[in-house]
Order: structure tokens, then C-alpha cells, then sequence
């Protein structure tokens, strides 16, 4: 029978188009990087059976199965259906595999369910964000880190979320041990002094990391009962201007979070060139062209952040533009 | 004078009688007190809103205690832009200081090292009184010349007793003797080396090796006594800073005899 | 004798007696642990039955009532020197039975030893009574049958223990005991439970010779502690603290002199004006104070130091256990290798 592939369809549908001539690789959608070892297995399954018996695990937390047989596709997509159930991605019809892949997998780096530095869960935002912008075609990137360490590197997304916590200070509980003070200067960036003995915070300093809140030995620092977020924007990766997101909110709250990002969903709808190759274009070469003032118009709409935050008014990006200059210096 | 509170705590104001300057780091503050004391024991001097610092007791008078400070902190620094007839906040005295009728007969070395000279002033002073004086033997050593406490007092000790002075250093020129003090511990003259006692005062490595230069010499370890210094927050057995083992330095010492001193593992 | 309370009676017969007194209990905060979404159960004033944690272990001691954290002794103006005011109501502190035996060790330091009772310690303790918390159970950690601390000392006005829902109170305090009767569904013989076994159990050694305190056991613990502190805070029977005097930035002549509580792990513990330091690695202050809870004590006193609780076990950030210590100790002290 001849072989007649709607490349379009094959991609959207989340398999690769593969260079081996036949081939195709099934990408499993895995919001926020955890899975049940069940579909862990599952996936090993898959790959026995329809794939070349290899794994390839992907930068944003995914799984490629390659070396599957293009005829094999719809198999494939029943046989992933268990997964898809397990991972709670959105789809539109059962057995029929992923419906979508512009919008790609959302990231997390292991946050508070594991790290002790992690300012909230990260996976839990990562499977709610998945839920509210996929399936969708447009080529947007998001990534959701604990803390400013930024393990999740969430600078080379269009929006990464970094977690922070407003240390809450206790001065009857604090002794002067000055541990804080050591650790804010040896592992964040030097916000806390001791004045009279007891520590000063210099909130305009403060990253809101919470290294001060583990180094306490007495919880004279807790962390506060809400979570917040840094929204840092518009990084990427690329032939023209590879840069990392610079700092749009912070201090945000959650809600916030979401109804920007679903806000900019709209935005690039409206302003996507509609002659992009492929209908892919990084957002952020879409606010160069619409200004940033406009991009706020629309991702402000409707939000009402919390006191704390803090919007910036102008966002300067930089990183290397080839497409003006390939010199190394 | 004395005003006793009910709060050990509460400090109470002690009148600066006279100020000595030694050198530019080192002052004795003439504070009056009449009251039980010996030497050894030492005050907690209170600055208040800097803090307290416990200073040795160097020269006690009948109405007034010598006390030796040295400018190294917080608190010294304040003490140090105090005048005479102004007032100094004291607590104390605290601890048990040395039983200076256990040197008064027989032969004695002391053996002192920088302000460690303070703790053991007073039971020099006891020393050059006594009839047999050439008996006593009197090791002081300082850091350098400048660094030379109670210059007035070594004078009359010299008159009065076997004194050898020694600085670690000094600039070209200098006369004096040069070298640490356990360099002249095997050349002082004693006969009866195991009823002769010793007394010795000064940073932790200066002790230890002046100890045991004092008993490679013959000395026994019950007739050896030491003083030591140590982080106290109160004088009153409670901060618990200045302890070592069960023995808490500031109700049971500073002053010990080596029998003890020498199983206290910091 | 006992009685049975629902949980609303026994908060009414806590309004009662709350009524001129503060009641001092293990409370479980909320997302107040060092880690993100971590609770942590500490020490504060409750009101009600249901405030007070009664299943998990507190994490801190009830010491920071006798003992607070940071505690203003005086006040200074220019030349007056006042001492700072304090709540002079009666407390009833809810403790377990390891705890309790804390309060003895306290009372040593800040009571006997020396010449004079610390009197900022006393004006508070002797506005203290207690209430057991019975343990129907030991939990991770805990080695207080090999402290002998698993039962109870006298002294307490009155012992709870949730069971199924319902608070069983034995009244050991007469003048009480018409509060609970008012209130109680039934009035039964009850016993404060006390745990007969822990899965941890140390051997303190009898004699400690002094060659234990030049071991090269200690020297593990130069490279493992990072010397928090965490494990003098959280026991109920360090006593430490340290002297800070402040002056207020806007006006240099008022201040203030309070203590707050030391750690001999951490940095400057021993540091004298000049720059003389002692125990300079995490290994000669981990002997100091391990030696301290089962050794040094002991000799002054005549009884262990160390309760059993296991709270410093529990906070350890890098995994040592005090109580492995302990047994380290009782192989060297007789003789045998103590990491063997």
C-alpha cells in the first residue's frame, strides 16, 4: 500500500517528524515531569513493542519513543491512552493520541514536594497550568521553578514562575546566632544584617529565596502562609535572538499567574503574524512588534494583583541577536 | 558603698577614683569599693547598652579595687572614654580568687603574661612584703616593650623580690631580656623544688608550656596553680559560657590547682 | 481522681481555669516548619481543648516559657537602670513526662547552682505548674525508658491523654477537681499512659574516663555537623545564654540589656574579647556537648542532664544521632573502638 502521511496532522498529533524515512517518535506529554511508575512502565512497553526499544528523555520533562513505524501511529495511540488517563492531559478523543503539541510540555523543577529550598509545589502548577492552555497550537513555552535558583531554568521560556516567600520574622524568637545573615549572603544575595542583635531585612534586596527560613535554627523566620511568584518573560532559544526572560511581576499570587498567561494566549491570537511559518512564532518577537505597552494591555486585563506585587514598566532584554551579528566579540 | 540588690543582675555605680595608663590599649581604672576581695577574683563591668566584660581584679586598697582593662571590645572601648570621677557599673566580685597566705612562706614562682600581671598583682604586692622576698621569684613577660603593664609595680618589685622581666620582642636597641617567659623558668634558683609553689597566669599556650617547664624543673602538680580566662555572660554559674567538664570557671575558678586544672578538657 | 471529658468540656473547664492563669501547650503551626508547607508544633498560649496538640511530639520545648528565646532584663534611660516588667499570672504548662523531668535540670542550673537564684528565671518559675500529657506511645527518636524518664516525677496538677475523641484526667490537684467533676460524661479510675519500651535505646556509661574526651570518635562530627545549634534549641534541658546589650538607633542614650539563648555549636560560643576561642572544630563541640548531657552534669548534680526526648535526633539537619553518640561513648569509655 502506498505510504501517504499528512505530515501537518502527524505533528500535531505529538510524533515526530523523523529523518529516518518511516519512522516516527511518539512524544509523551508529561506536565510538570512526574509520572507514575506505572506509566513509566507503560511508556518502557510502548517502546518495546513499537519502538527500536529506546527511550529518549527530552529537555521539557518529556519522553520520545523513537523508532516507531509511521503505520503504527493510531496503535500507538491506544496503546499511550492509559498514560494520557494517568497524566490528567487534556485530550479530545480517547485512543486517538494527543491532540495538539504547539503549546509545549510545562515544566517543573521538583520544588516543595522535595526540595527543601522549593517555595510551593511546582508540579501541582505545572498539571494545573497544563490543564487551562492545552491542547493549543500556538508555540508558547512555560516553566515553573521553587526558587530563584532557578533549577527549572525557566529564563528560556516565554513565562517562567519562580517561587518566592515573604520571610516572616519572630524577633522574640531570635537568638542574634546571625546564621541567616551568613547563609543570605553565602547562598542569596546578601539581604539580611544584624541591627541590635536582631536581624534587618532589606526588602528592596530580597529575592524572597527563603534560605534564611531553612537556616533558622529557632523559626524566628517562617514563611508566609501565601506563596508567591516572580513572573519572568519572553526568554528563548533560537536562530535569530537567543536571551533569557527578564523580570515582568513579582511578588504575584497564583491567580494572577494563570489569568496572565491565559491573557496572552488571547494577546497572541490577536498579534501572531498570520503569515508565520508554520503558525509558530516566539511570542516575544511578537511584543517587539506590538510594543510592550500593548502586550500588558492585553495580559493585565482583568488582573488584580495583590498589594505586594510589583509590575515592571519598561522590560529590556538582551542576549546575542545573530541575526544582526555572528562576531564573537 | 555597696549597694546590694536584690537582682545579683543589677549592676551597681562604683566611682573611677584614678585612671593609669599603662599603654594606649591598656588602663587601670582605680574603682572604690570596700568590701571583701582578693586577687583573682574579677568584676563584671557594665556599660549599659554595650554590655558587660568580666575584668580581673589587679590591685585592691582599702576603699578601692584596681581594675586592668585592656581595649579589645565593645564594652573596653566605652569603658576607655570614661574619666575620673565619673562611674563605672560593677557586678561582682565573682569567683575565688587566690588564697594569697599559700605563698607567703617558702620559695614561690610567679609566672605572668601580659594583662594575665592583673589577676596576680595583688599576690606579688603580697609577695614583696614578705620577710623572705628573695624567695620569691617573679616571671612577667610582655608581647614587647610597649605593650608593658604597671611599669610603677615592676620597679618595686625588682627592689623587692627576685623579678626577671622579659618581653617576646623588641626593637634594635633594646637592653632588656628578650625571649618567652619558659626560657628563664630552669635557671631560677630553687632549693627545695618540691615544697617550692608556683603560680602561673597568662594566655592558654603560655600556661601550658610554663607548666610544663615547672614540672620538668620538679615541681609537683599540687603546688602549681593557674588562673583561667574564659567567656562569662553572667559570674553567676548560669550562662553556662565558661564551662568546662562539671567546673564552671567563674564559681569554681578562674583560679586552680593544676591537680584540677590538668583534667579540665575544654 | 479521673474523669472522662468530651472535647467542648474540657475546653470549658480550660475557660475555668484560665480564668486567672495562662495555659502554655504544644500547638501544631501551620506551614510555620522550615520547609514549604511544613508544620511545626511549638509552644504557645491556647485557650481551648482543641488548640492543644496531643498527637505529635513538639519539635521545641516548653523551656522557651522559663527560658525564653530573647528575654528583656533591663531597661536603661541615661541614669536609671529598670528592670523589664513581666506577666505575673500563673501558667499552667502542658508537658510530656520526659519534659517534666526537663524542669528538674532547668531548676539546677538557674535555681542551684551558684550563689544566687537567677531571679528573672525564678520570678517566672515560681508562677509555673504543670500538666501531664500522657504518651500512649514512643515515638521516632525518643529514649526516655533508657533515661529513665518514661514515667512521670510528681508535681503536676493534673494528667490528660486523648483517646477515640475524649480527654482522660487524673486530678492529682483536689482543689481542681470539682471543675472536672462538673463537666465530666464519667468519673473512672485513669492513669496517665507512660511508654515501657523505645525502639532507641542508649547505655550511659557508668564512668567516663578522660582518654573518651580525646577520642577520635568525635572527629566524625567536625566533618558531618555543620553546627546549627538546632539540637541545643530544641532540648528541653539546654539552659545557655548569651548577654546583648542594645541602644535604640534613634536615640543613643536608652537601651536595653536582654539575654538570648546560646548554642554551644555555634560559632562564638567561646569567644573572649580579643580574639581567644576554644573548641574550635564541630567535633570538640559536639564532645562538650555530649559529655555535658550524660557525663559533666552528672558530676555536679548527680544525675543525668539529658531527658531522653530525642527532639535533637529529630532536627538534625545532617542525620548524627545524639543517641548513637551516647552508646559511641559507652563502647570507648569501656575500652572497645567506638566506631567498630
Amino acid at each position: 500500500m502506498a505510504r501517504d502521511i499528512n505530515t501537518k496532522k502527524l505533528k500535531k498529533n505529538a510524533f515526530r517528524y523523523s529523518k529516518v524515512r518511516g519512522e516516527t517518535a511518539s512524544r509523551i506529554r508529561i506536565p510538570g515531569g512526574v509520572i507514575n511508575a506505572k506509566s513509566m512502565a507503560r511508556i518502557a512497553e510502548v517502546a518495546e513493542e513499537f519502538g527500536n526499544g529506546t527511550i529518549f528523555l527530552t529537555n521539557r520533562q518529556g519522553v520520545e519513543i523513537p523508532g516507531i513505524r509511521l503505520e503504527d501511529m493510531p496503535a500507538v495511540n491506544k496503546a499511550i491512552q492509559a498514560i494520557i488517563d494517568d497524566s490528567g492531559v487534556n485530550q479530545e478523543e480517547r485512543d486517538k493520541g494527543y491532540p495538539a503539541s504547539g503549546t509545549r510540555n510545562v515544566v517543573a523543577c521538583p520544588g516543595s514536594r522535595l526540595c527543601p529550598f522549593g517555595c510551593y509545589d511546582t508540579t501541582a502548577l505545572a498539571r494545573k497550568m497544563d490543564k487551562m492552555i492545552f491542547p493549543n497550537n500556538l508555540h508558547v513555552k512555560i516553566a515553573f521553578t521553587g526558587c530563584s535558583n532557578d533549577c527549572g531554568k525557566v529564563r528560556m521560556d516565554d513565562f517562567g514562575i519562580i517561587g518566592m516567600t515573604e520571610p516572616q520574622y519572630d524577633p522574640n524568637r531570635c537568638v542574634g546566632c546571625e546564621q541567616c545573615v551568613k547563609f543570605c549572603k553565602i547562598r542569596s544575595v546578601g539581604a539580611l544584617s544584624l541591627v541590635n542583635g536582631k536581624v534587618v531585612r532589606d526588602t528592596e534586596k530580597c529575592i524572597g529565596c527563603g534560605v534564611c527560613v531553612a537556616y533558622c535554627p529557632t523559626r524566628a523566620w517562617t514563611r508566609s502562609r501565601d506563596h508567591y511568584f516572580r513572573i519572568v518573560i519572553m526568554g528563548r532559544t533560537g536562530k535569530k535572538n537567543p536571551r533569557l526572560a527578564e523580570d515582568f511581576v513579582k511578588w504575584a499570587d497564583e491567580e494572577s499567574v494563570f489569568r496572565m498567561i491565559r491573557n496572552c494566549y488571547a494577546y497572541v491570537e490577536e498579534y501572531i503574524d498570520p503569515g508565520a511559518y508554520e503558525g509558530k512564532e516566539h511570542i516575544g518577537y511578537i511584543v517587539d512588534r506590538t510594543g510592550f505597552d500593548e502586550f500588558v494591555k492585553w495580559v493585565m486585563k482583568d488582573v488584580e494583583l495583590n498589594d505586594k506585587a510589583e509590575v515592571a514598566s519598561r522590560v529590556y532584554w538582551g542576549g546575542k541577536h545573530y541575526d544582526r551579528s555572528n562576531n564573537l566579540m | 558603698m555597696r549597694k546590694m540588690s536584690e537582682n545579683p543582675y543589677v549592676p551597681y555605680p562604683s566611682e573611677i577614683l584614678q585612671i593609669i595608663r599603662h599603654t594606649d590599649k591598656e588602663y587601670t581604672f582605680r574603682m572604690r569599693f570596700t568590701g571583701e576581695v582578693r586577687p583573682g577574683q574579677f568584676f563584671e563591668v557594665s556599660v549599659p547598652r554595650y554590655g558587660e566584660a568580666p575584668i580581673s581584679v589587679s590591685g585592691i586598697g582599702r576603699d578601692y579595687v584596681d581594675l586592668t582593662i585592656r581595649r579589645v571590645g565593645r564594652v573596653t572601648s566605652e569603658v576607655f572614654e570614661k574619666g575620673e570621677g565619673t562611674s563605672l557599673l560593677l557586678r561582682g566580685p565573682y569567683g575565688n580568687g587566690f588564697d594569697t597566705s599559700l605563698y607567703e612562706n617558702g620559695e614561690v614562682i610567679v609566672i605572668a603574661g601580659g594583662t594575665g600581671v592583673s589577676p596576680v598583682r595583688g599576690v606579688i604586692d603580697a609577695l614583696a612584703g614578705t620577710k623572705d622576698a628573695r624567695d620569691k621569684h617573679v616571671i612577667v613577660g610582655f608581647r614587647s616593650p610597649s605593650d608593658m603593664l604597671f611599669r610603677d609595680d615592676l620597679k618595686r618589685w625588682d627592689q623587692a623580690l627576685d623579678l626577671i622581666l622579659t618581653v617576646d620582642g623588641a626593637p634594635e636597641g633594646y637592653t632588656g631580656n628578650i625571649g618567652l617567659v619558659t626560657k628563664y623558668i630552669p635557671d631560677v634558683p630553687i632549693r627545695d623544688v618540691k615544697k617550692a609553689r608556683a603560680v602561673v597566669v597568662g594566655p592558654p599556650p603560655m600556661m601550658r608550656f610554663s607548666v610544663m617547664g615547672l614540672l620538668q624543673k620538679g615541681f609537683e602538680e599540687e603546688n602549681i596553680w593557674v588562673s583561667q580566662e574564659r567567656k562569662m555572660c553572667c559570674g553567676l554559674g548560669k550562662c553556662g559560657h565558661c564551662r568546662i567538664g562539671q567546673t564552671y570557671v567563674c564559681l569554681d575558678g578562674p583560679v586552680f590547682n593544676y591537680t584540677e586544672s590538668k583534667n579540665m578538657l575544654d | 481522681m479521673g474523669y472522662v471529658l468530651s472535647q467542648d468540656s474540657f475546653t470549658r473547664v480550660l475557660g475555668k481555669i484560665g480564668l486567672d492563669r495562662r495555659l502554655y501547650a504544644p500547638v501544631n503551626k501551620v506551614g510555620e516548619g522550615r520547609y514549604t508547607d511544613v508544620d511545626v508544633v511549638r509552644y504557645d498560649f491556647i485557650s481551648e481543648a482543641a488548640e492543644i496538640e496531643m498527637e505529635k511530639k513538639s519539635d521545641y520545648a516548653f523551656k522557651e516559657l522559663l527560658t525564653p528565646l530573647s528575654e528583656t532584663l533591663f531597661f536603661f534611660t541615661e541614669n536609671e537602670v529598670k528592670e523589664a516588667d513581666y506577666d505575673q499570672r500563673e501558667v499552667l504548662v502542658f508537658l510530656r513526662a520526659c519534659d517534666l523531668h526537663a524542669v528538674k535540670r532547668l531548676d539546677a542550673i538557674y535555681l542551684e547552682n551558684g550563689r544566687f537564684p537567677d531571679p528573672f528565671y525564678k520570678r517566672i518559675r515560681d508562677r509555673v505548674k504543670f500538666v501531664l500529657i500522657g504518651c500512649g506511645h514512643s515515638y521516632e527518636d525518643c529514649f526516655c525508658v533508657s533515661m529513665g524518664t518514661n514515667v512521670a516525677p510528681e508535681g503536676y496538677l493534673f494528667s490528660v491523654d486523648l483517646q477515640d475523641g475524649s480527654y482522660y484526667i487524673d486530678v492529682k490537684d483536689q482543689d481542681l477537681a470539682p471543675l472536672f467533676a462538673a463537666e465530666a460524661e464519667a468519673e473512672q479510675e485513669v492513669m496517665a499512659r507512660h511508654v515501657t519500651e523505645n525502639e532507641v535505646k542508649v547505655s550511659v556509661p557508668a564512668d567516663v574516663p578522660l582518654a573518651v574526651y580525646k577520642d577520635p570518635l568525635w572527629d566524625e562530627y567536625t566533618a558531618r555537623c555543620i553546627n546549627c545549634g538546632r539540637c541545643n534549641f530544641v532540648c528541653p534541658t539546654c539552659t545557655c545564654y548569651t548577654m546583648q546589650d542594645v541602644f535604640y538607633t534613634d536615640n543613643g542614650k536608652v537601651g536595653e540589656r536582654r539575654r538570648v539563648g546560646a548554642s554551644c555549636m555555634v560559632d562564638g560560643y567561646t569567644n573572649v574579647a580579643g580574639g581567644g576561642q576554644y573548641r574550635r572544630t564541630n567535633g570538640e563541640r559536639m564532645r562538650f556537648k555530649v559529655l555535658h548531657k550524660i557525663v559533666d552534669f552528672r558530676k555536679r548534680f548527680g544525675y543525668d542532664m539529658c531527658v531522653g526526648c530525642g527532639r535533637c535526633d529529630q532536627v538534625c539537619p545532617e542525620y548524627i544521632s545524639y543517641a548513637n553518640i551516647i552508646n559511641k561513648v559507652k563502647k570507648a569509655a569501656e575500652g572497645g573502638a567506638a566506631n567498630a
